[in-house]
């Protein structure tokens, strides 16, 4: 692996020696299974939380780990390179649930929230798509009334990520149906509320180790204080959690595409064709290539996202430049690992189909690669 | 009052260099025989009080042994580092670290790994402890306190020794003895925020530099180069189960795995 002594301290270095080896122990030799069985894996998950895995940016004294935005991608990298569904779960949960809470809510909402959250025994999630909203947010649908002290809230959300298990969500709805996008806020609705349901696991192509499902709100008694910021700031608070949440899935695609590259060269050095090695062919040897240079590029681009946020600059334009260009290169990495191992690669004997179908989705969900281009097309034209 | 424990680490070399042995931050890594001797004095202290110290012998980029010593939960950390070090052997490293450990003095016990990753003699902690006069155990499982002193227990060649030590000592620990706990995210950070690490030159120690480094090494590598492993790639007989029994039959009978 090129490592980047440039960008990363010894504590960069520490973080991700010590979760891959984590990872390589706990977490690779149930992969497959997880994934095969759609089984979402408490056991590893809870030493995760023990680990700071889903607090990494949380202040300590919120029972977190205090890192910074470049630690906080290398540990979702080196997650995702063993198990894309686990570091989809880290991910969500830290830039979308908890990064949200953290910045826009009350201090009394993040001393009840927070220390959970951050330790892993409450897991959370970002309830924002539905049957006609997801790219398009100011579409939608779900409403919550003020009745008194509580909000009635009824939503209908769909493919929400760690929605089987999660134990807070963080629900966009209108509180004033008149208002277009400003009547949008965002409340966080609590497992366990009546009228809070929780779907059927969706049965998706890749990312099989997360509960993806469906959460309905039906007439369900939300308490005012839930409300996260004000009312009307729903969209500010989802552009701001998808910013940070960027930043999360580039480096899930990257962890995704690393994994995809390494065995790519691994198969291409064991396997023999023609009396030498697979990696002694020239045309392998340009797809190996190909491979590296995605990688690296997608690397240094995603970890520039990370340090221009922990030095308090504008990165709405690189984090986005950073997810369209590594969930790209995921495709075209895992795509050229699957062609380098021929008939083996199309088949469940080796991991780099699985990496195929896991990388599909990193170009689909936190923002399309269409809307990317639309956001850095946009940035570059007004200069 | 609880023990004073030095545990001394490396950051070991990651893989066989190819032509010289210049040491990088990406080139190193903490010495896995090490984790076990730090988390069994991290376990004494937790279960009786004490402090523990870290002492690592390397240049500055190995300073990240320490850090992570520390994200584990030891007290004190020590690089003792200084130019004329450089190509100390065993022997001259045992020199150094010994008088490294007179600066720590007083101690009760000092625990190295059994051996390191990179270079694997097993010298360094049976000679360090042969010149601070320290009694020594190798390859220590177990430890168990006693109205006076430690029951030690050390298992080798399918038998168990019990030795009885009086402290200080110094013991070598068995890689089997106990699994090191993993560093949490928190403790990472604290380590490198909070953690200070003192820097011990030759002069601190009190030794020249004819004492240790090349001029002080009666060994010196003369040459360095990859060894080629043969493959060979064998098809067992008969059906299966066949295969599977002489599979099992031969990793025992060449020791790679127990009856």
């Amino acid at each position: 692996m090129v490592m980047m002594d440039c960008l990363l301290s010894d504590k960069h270095r520490t973080a991700r020696r010590s979760v891959r080896a984590f990872c390589q122990r706990e977490l690779a030799p149930i992969a497959k299974e997880i994934d095969q069985e759609a089984r979402f894996p408490w056991e590893v998950v809870e030493k995760m939380g023990s680990l700071g895995f889903f607090g990494i940016q949380v202040p300590r004294e919120l029972g977190g780990a205090g890192m910074d935005s470049l630690s906080y991608v290398i540990v979702v990298e080196e997650i995702s390179r063993v198990s894309a569904s686990l570091g989809l779960c880290v991910t969500v949960h830290n830039s979308v649930a908890v990064f949200p809470i953290l910045a826009f809510g009350t201090e009394e909402q993040k001393q009840r929230w927070i220390p959970p959250l951050a330790r892993g025994e409450k897991i959370g999630a970002f309830c924002l798509t539905e049957a006609n909203a997801g790219s398009d947010a100011a579409g939608i649908e779900a409403t919550a009334r003020l009745e008194g002290d509580h909000y009635t809230v009824n939503a209908n959300k769909l493919w929400v990520t760690n929605g089987g298990v999660a134990d807070i969500c963080l629900v966009f709805l209108r509180t004033n149906p008149d208002a277009g996008h400003k009547g949008i806020s965002v409340i966080a609705a609590e497992r366990g509320t009546p009228g809070f349901i929780v779907g059927e696991l969706e049965d998706m192509c890749g990312m099989r180790a997360n509960p993806v499902c469906s959460i309905r709100l039906n007439d369900c008694r939300v308490p005012a204080g839930n409300l996260i910021g004000r009312e009307g700031m729903g969209l500010r608070i989802g552009l701001a959690g998808l910013d940070t949440g960027r930043i999360g899935i580039a480096a899930q695609a990257l962890g995704i595409a690393q994994a995809a590259l390494e065995e790519a060269v691994k198969y291409a050095k064991e396997r023999h064709q023609f009396g030498v090695p697979l990696a002694s062919h020239q045309s392998i040897q340009n797809m190996i290539a190909d491979m590296a240079v995605q990688v690296d590029a997608a690397r240094l681009m995603v970890y520039r996202a990370a340090l221009l946020r922990d030095q308090n600059r504008p990165f709405t334009q690189e984090a986005a430049m950073a997810k369209l260009f590594a969930s790209e290169a995921a495709g075209v990495v895992t795509d050229l690992a699957v062609q380098i191992h021929g008939g083996y690669g199309y088949s469940k004997s080796y991991p780099v189909e699985r990496y195929y179908r896991d990388a599909r989705v990193t170009r689909i969900y936190e923002g399309t690669s269409e809307i990317h281009r639309m956001v850095i097309a946009r940035a570059v034209l007004q200069g | 009052m609880g023990y004073h424990i030095v545990v001394c680490i490396k950051a070991v070399m990651v893989q066989a260099p190819v032509q010289s042995s210049n040491r990088s931050a990406d080139s190193l890594a903490f010495n896995p025989f090490d984790w076990p001797a730090l988390e069994t004095a991290l376990r004494i202290k937790e279960d009786r009080g004490g402090t523990v110290t870290a002492l690592s012998m390397g240049p500055e980029c190995s300073a990240f042994v320490l850090h992570e010593a520390r994200a584990m939960g030891v007290d004190r950390t020590v690089l003792l580092s200084d130019p004329a070090l450089a190509g100390s052997d065993t022997l001259a490293t045992s020199t150094a670290l010994a008088g490294a450990l007179t600066g720590l003095n007083p101690f009760d016990l000092v625990l190295f790994g059994a051996r390191t990753s990179d270079s694997d003699t097993g010298q360094v902690g049976p000679q360090t402890a042969v010149q601070m006069n320290l009694p020594l155990v190798t390859w220590v499982n177990k430890i168990t306190w006693k109205e006076e002193g430690l029951l030690v227990e050390r298992r080798a060649d399918g038998f168990v020794e019990e030795f009885e030590v009086v402290p200080p000592a110094a013991f070598t620990v068995d890689p089997r003895a106990v699994e090191a706990r993993d560093l949490d995210l928190a403790g990472i950070q604290r380590a490198f925020e909070q953690g200070h690490i003192e820097r011990w030159s030759l002069a601190d120690i009190g030794l020249s530099p004819k004492e240790v480094g090349l001029a002080g090494s009666p060994t010196v590598v003369i040459s360095w180069k990859r060894a080629k492993r043969k493959r060979t790639c064998r098809f067992m007989a008969g059906n299966a189960e066949e295969q599977v029994e002489t599979l099992l039959k031969e990793l025992t009978a060449s020791g790679a795995m127990r009856e």
